[in-house]
């Protein structure tokens, strides 16, 4: 199998479009979480946001492709679905682990020791999936370098951008749990990239990863809660639309991720999308007011320089020939059509989206929930800056709007 | 799926995100 050329280009272009834009909307997700005043645990906000991104991404999917799609994804490779809970466990305590960080050590030093998790999936991709092997030193020193540098940039807008007490009294604590939630996030995208390896659609491994999360997440909720759980929820009812939101923004951002990782691997993909610190922190600062300064223009232009040296270090003919080996030895280990596999990783099989009744009943019960949530919600007293929330909105939109249409045209979403 | 599980078991790449996991699960233990 060879993908020629042109295809290649365009996919590799899908791919870092698909980075960006993931860095855009996971950051966007912030700011629906501001929302929520202090006064609710930690694990409850957590809990609240991870059931907006189960009902997202249950929806989304069923509204993009259609359940039938999923099903036929599934039969092609059922031991995915396993590889996708897996993934889903480990994105779940590393999402705790991070409030628990930044409880001990503040975000300015908890942020830049968890984004490590780049470097770690750029080892990984190395390792086990052939990326950067046939690359040449140039672009291998690229990513590398533009994931240090981005690094380095996220340590200064994280010391810029945290408000954060002194450290608490237990900081060999708040380093571990920070460090491992490095380790969980970089190594969560092994799964990732072996399902769109093995050419899984994204829209499909997604849906199953969140199985893996809610149960997790509400296990941990409850181990952390116990009995008070119920009574948190219902007393958090009135911001629960909020967090919701948060949560489904998040999914937007999350799906472009996956893409990232099907189409440029997780080396790169994962270093590009972790430009949502960028975004938060334009949201904070510019729409809630948050304070800015040297720091921040510096640490900003230095994650931004790391994150072009990415992207322009797209992966060549003979490194996309390293990656469908990688391809077929999954092929070959799972019994997978080499068909399947093939034709996934040169995104050429979505099918046409075919949506039965199942499928809007999906979509209407997510609406319902949103819908009821909404009803009950009080609107927070927060001053915003409605000249550059708008901005920021529309560039979100357009990228969204932008990126999935270059998607849909070279891919079919596939 | 039970042969499937059965390579997966087999398969290294599996357990590092099992044992990562695992690890991760014990760090959350010892902080809290």
């Amino acid at each position: 199998m060879s993908v020629d050329a042109g295809r290649l280009r365009r996919l590799q272009l899908v791919g870092v479009a698909s980075g960006f834009t993931a860095g855009a909307w996971l950051g966007a997700a912030e700011a629906p979480t501001k929302m929520v005043t202090l006064g609710i645990p930690p694990v409850v906000i957590s809990l609240a946001m991870v059931t907006g991104v189960f009902l997202a991404r249950w929806s989304l999917p069923a509204l993009l492709r259609g359940s039938a799609g999923i099903r036929a994804d599934v039969r092609q490779a059922p031991h995915l679905v396993i590889w996708a809970a897996l993934a889903g466990c480990l994105w779940a305590v590393a999402n705790t682990l991070t409030v628990f960080a930044i409880r001990d050590i503040g975000l300015s030093i908890a942020f830049p020791l968890w984004n490590s998790n780049s470097l770690l999936g750029i080892l990984w991709g190395f390792v086990f999936f052939n990326e950067l092997r046939g690359a040449g030193w140039g672009r291998r020193l690229s990513v590398l370098g533009g994931a240090l540098a981005m690094f380095g940039g996220a340590t200064l807008l994280a010391v810029a951008s945290s408000h954060q007490a002194a450290p608490g009294a237990r900081p060999m604590q708040g380093v571990a749990a920070a460090l491992a939630a490095g380790a969980l996030w970089g190594t969560m995208y092994i799964p990732f990239r072996k399902a769109y390896l093995t050419g899984m659609n994204p829209l499909s491994f997604v849906t199953f990863f969140t199985v893996g999360e809610l149960v997790m997440m509400t296990a941990l909720a409850l181990s952390d809660r116990g009995a008070a759980l119920a009574g948190d929820l219902a007393r958090s009812r009135d911001v629960f639309f909020w967090l919701l939101c948060g949560g489904f923004v998040w999914v937007i951002g999350d799906l472009f991720q996956q893409y990232a990782a099907k189409y440029i691997g997780i080396s790169r993909g994962i270093p590009l999308s972790n430009t949502n610190q960028l975004w938060g922190l334009a949201w904070g600062i510019l729409v809630f007011g948050e304070a800015g300064g040297a720091q921040v223009i510096g640490g900003s232009l230095l994650m931004a320089a790391g994150a072009a040296a990415i992207a322009l270090a797209t992966a060549t003919r003979e490194e996309h020939q390293r990656w469908q080996e990688a391809a077929r030895r999954e092929s070959t280990r799972y019994g997978v059509d080499a068909g399947y596999v093939e034709s996934g990783l040169a995104g050429q099989h979505a099918g046409e989206a075919r949506r039965t009744w199942v499928d809007w009943a999906i979509i209407l019960a997510a609406t319902a929930v949103f819908v009821g949530f909404a009803m009950v919600a009080r609107v927070p007293e927060l001053a915003v800056h409605g000249g550059p929330m708008a901005v920021l909105i529309v560039l979100s939109l357009g990228l969204l709007a932008g990126t999935g249409w270059a998607l849909w045209r070279v891919t079919r979403f596939s | 799926m039970s042969g499937r599980l059965g390579v997966a078991l087999r398969d290294p790449q599996f357990w590092v995100p099992v044992f990562v996991l695992i690890g991760g699960l014990l760090v959350l233990r010892w902080i809290r």
